[in-house]
């Protein structure tokens, strides 16, 4: 095994560029040591720091006046969420106004309804037809399940149906939550694009 | 906070909320430093303001698009470099001299398109001496291949890190170790041989 000359492993080109742009207290010691003893590395990293220097100095150089204008001139940014909605709004006014008349009509039916029937409001309505769906569809569930599986294991189910109602009704809130923020996040994604944006042309 | 203290990348998040501010600050921010890369690639102003503006209107029509755990001066001076290069090899320019476009036909367009150097208040033999090494060194920048052009600047001028250029520039680090190594050695060559020939 031979042994290495003290100058033979000069220094790389990274760690030369690394004196060179002042940042020589960061190399390792063996580099450093290196650096303070061996004439070539110290003469190319000094050439490299001229050479660093005369370009920093370069004359730095502007576009002529007024550039940010005429960029902003033809920037297009994204709305602000407030006008896009007003926008949409006055842009498809017909429908805008067809599904706050829906709105109106359902409120004005429920609470005439609700003043009419007073034991009998939308929410117990609408709970009562919850229900009635619900032990339908779970009558129907049952029936297969007998037919398929035969009485034994139905009986197990059926000690299980308020849990599983429960579940399924969680499920189906959940669907309902993340198809909702989908659709809304899709809708969001529209009005960020093409029609909700325009030149950025206030100075 | 005024716009001024934000920093690049919540001025990005301001401008997708259609905050004109927050573009015009990124505008002034980076304009010199674009446009110096983007001038230096094509040695003509009114082209490299064209293409500077360009770089902009991209830069700010594809924000959505841009990955927020990446600098936006990274992201920016990718944008100038592609278009730059695109723009080279579709009009496959030599760009050369700092006295004016080699497009420049009249004395005129050499004028217009020729480099302006901002003068301070030094002595003016100083102001002579630092000219002629300023006219040295861009003459031999633009003698570079542009790829070495673009990695030298981003590294000595802009002070980029070598991982940050091989993102701008599209190519492994490697690769920028070796454009930069071989444009100093140019650069060095150059300088020798221009001042050998005054």
């Amino acid at each position: 095994m031979s042994k290495k000359e003290p100058h033979q492993d000069h220094l790389r080109q990274e760690e030369l560029d690394t004196i060179a742009l002042g940042g020589g207290s960061q190399l390792p010691a063996r580099s450093s040591a290196h650096a303070a003893d061996c004439e070539r590395c110290r003469r190319e990293a000094e050439e490299l720091r001229r050479l660093h220097v005369a370009l920093l100095a370069l004359a730095p150089l502007q576009p002529m006046a007024g550039f940010a204008d005429r960029v902003m001139r033809r920037v297009s940014l994204p709305l602000p969420w407030r006008v896009r909605v007003l926008e949409a709004v006055r842009a498809h006014w017909v429908a805008t106004a067809a599904v706050f008349a829906g709105l109106a009509a359902a409120v004005g039916v429920g609470a005439t309804w609700t003043a009419r029937y007073p034991e009998l409001t939308p929410v117990t309505v609408a709970a009562f037809l919850v229900e009635r769906s619900t032990s339908l569809l779970w009558g129907a569930v049952m029936e297969i399940g007998r037919l398929v599986y035969g009485t034994g294991v139905v009986s197990t189910a059926q000690g299980l149906a308020e849990q599983v109602t429960l579940l399924t009704a969680f499920l189906a809130v959940a669907t309902v939550t993340v198809v909702g923020l989908g659709a809304l996040r899709i809708m969001l994604t529209l009005m960020n694009t093409s029609p909700g944006s325009r030149p950025a042309t206030r100075g | 906070m005024s716009y001024g203290e934000h920093s690049d990348q919540d001025l990005a998040r301001l401008c997708l909320k259609g905050d004109e501010r927050a573009a015009r600050e990124l505008v002034e921010r980076f304009q010199r430093p674009v446009y110096s890369l983007v001038y230096r690639m094509v040695r003509d102003r009114e082209l490299a303001e064209d293409l500077t503006q360009e770089v902009f209107v991209r830069t700010f029509n594809n924000l959505q698009r841009y990955d927020r755990s990446y600098k936006f001066s990274s992201w920016l001076f990718k944008i100038a470099y592609n278009l730059t290069v695109d723009h080279l090899r579709k009009k496959q320019v030599k760009t050369i001299s700092m006295h004016g476009s080699p497009d420049a036909v009249t004395a005129e367009r050499q004028e217009a398109t020729s480099l302006a150097l901002e003068s301070g208040e030094e002595r003016p033999d100083a102001v002579v001496e630092a000219r002629e090494l300023a006219g040295y060194l861009e003459e031999a920048i633009g003698e570079l291949r542009p790829e070495y052009r673009t990695a030298i600047l981003l590294r000595h001028v802009e002070g980029r890190a070598y991982e940050e250029i091989s993102d701008i520039m599209g190519v492994p680090l490697g690769t920028v170790k070796t454009y930069i190594f071989r444009a100093r050695r140019e650069l060095r060559d150059l300088l020798e041989d221009l001042r050998d020939e005054e």
